[in-house]
């Protein structure tokens, strides 16, 4: 009953595997070109927010519980991402 | 898939895997939460000094670890879902993989600590150093004991100790791995890329 839905839980986390491999990659690239300012650092840290996202809800399973699991983890990451943006801002002085 | 929905729009009450091991993932995420925003206001304080000392990371070994431990997750999501399909072997083999993964983030951290040490850095360098070492360290020590507990997981289904019915214990490791690798996901921009 339960093979019917098994190949596509597999293809979806194949999918979340490979955008997640690129978001990487685009991270990486950032990096190295040198940039700095507050658009990049706002990119970097929300394609980290979207990637932990990710892993929490397809690899992790949180998708498929009760919103309480999730929002531990997603409230977890919106206020230590928010709390590293004000140290950002803090730091432009 | 169409003609079942019930499966598919499968609500659970509880997360996957044992939930003691969902308490001692949220009280790790806390950890690492603080030390990720105490990182990050320390540097409002030092972004000379903060920017400066990045510039001597090694970003490609950071992405090249970000990768690897992404894909041991992934391998991860295959061991769970080839025990539901009460295939032992093959869940064994994938957690296996996941584990040969770790051993190449572990060899690739020793060999950036080695390089760092080797250039007279410590933890009192500096507060950049201060962060990165301990941050990581303590990431590296969450690594092991990942790979400690996969180990003991994947030798149990090699002895067939999991089937489609009964395969919590394989949840339960694949979800503090997963843990494990969240966190570097954070850790990667925030101390090697973002200046």
């Amino acid at each position: 009953m339960d093979k019917p839905h098994k190949p596509h839980f597999i293809r979806a986390c194949t999918y979340i595997w490979l955008a997640l491999i690129i978001l990487t990659c685009i991270t990486y690239a950032i990096g190295e070109t040198g940039w700095s300012g507050t658009a990049v650092m706002l990119t970097v840290l929300g394609t980290a927010v979207i990637k932990v996202e990710m892993v929490a809800s397809y690899f992790m399973g949180l998708r498929r519980t009760r919103w309480l699991w999730r929002g531990i983890v997603l409230g977890w990451l919106i206020l230590v991402s928010g709390l590293i943006t004000i140290a950002y801002f803090k730091s432009l002085g | 898939m169409i003609n079942n929905p019930k499966v598919t729009h499968e609500i659970h009450a509880t997360p996957p895997g044992d939930l003691a091991i969902w308490v001692f993932i949220f009280a790790e995420l806390l950890a690492f939460g603080v030390f990720f925003v105490a990182y990050a206001f320390a540097r409002a304080n030092n972004v000379e000094l903060f920017n400066e000392s990045q510039q001597h990371l090694n970003r490609t070994s950071g992405a090249i670890n970000t990768l690897v431990l992404i894909t041991s997750s992934y391998f991860m999501v295959r061991a769970v879902a080839a025990i539901k399909q009460g295939l032992s072997k093959p869940c064994a083999l994938w957690i296996a993989s996941a584990i040969g993964l770790g051993f190449v983030f572990l060899a690739i951290k020793i060999a950036e600590f080695q390089a760092t040490f080797a250039a007279g850095i410590s933890l009192s360098t500096n507060t950049f150093y201060m962060f990165y070492l301990s941050l990581t360290l303590f990431h590296f020590m969450h690594v092991i004991l990942g790979m400690v507990i996969l180990a003991a997981i994947m030798l149990k289904a090699l002895r067939g100790g999991y089937s489609a019915e009964n395969h919590i214990g394989v949840e339960t490791g694949a979800s503090y791995w997963h843990m494990v690798d969240l966190l570097w996901i954070i850790l990667f921009p925030l101390v090697y890329v973002i200046r």
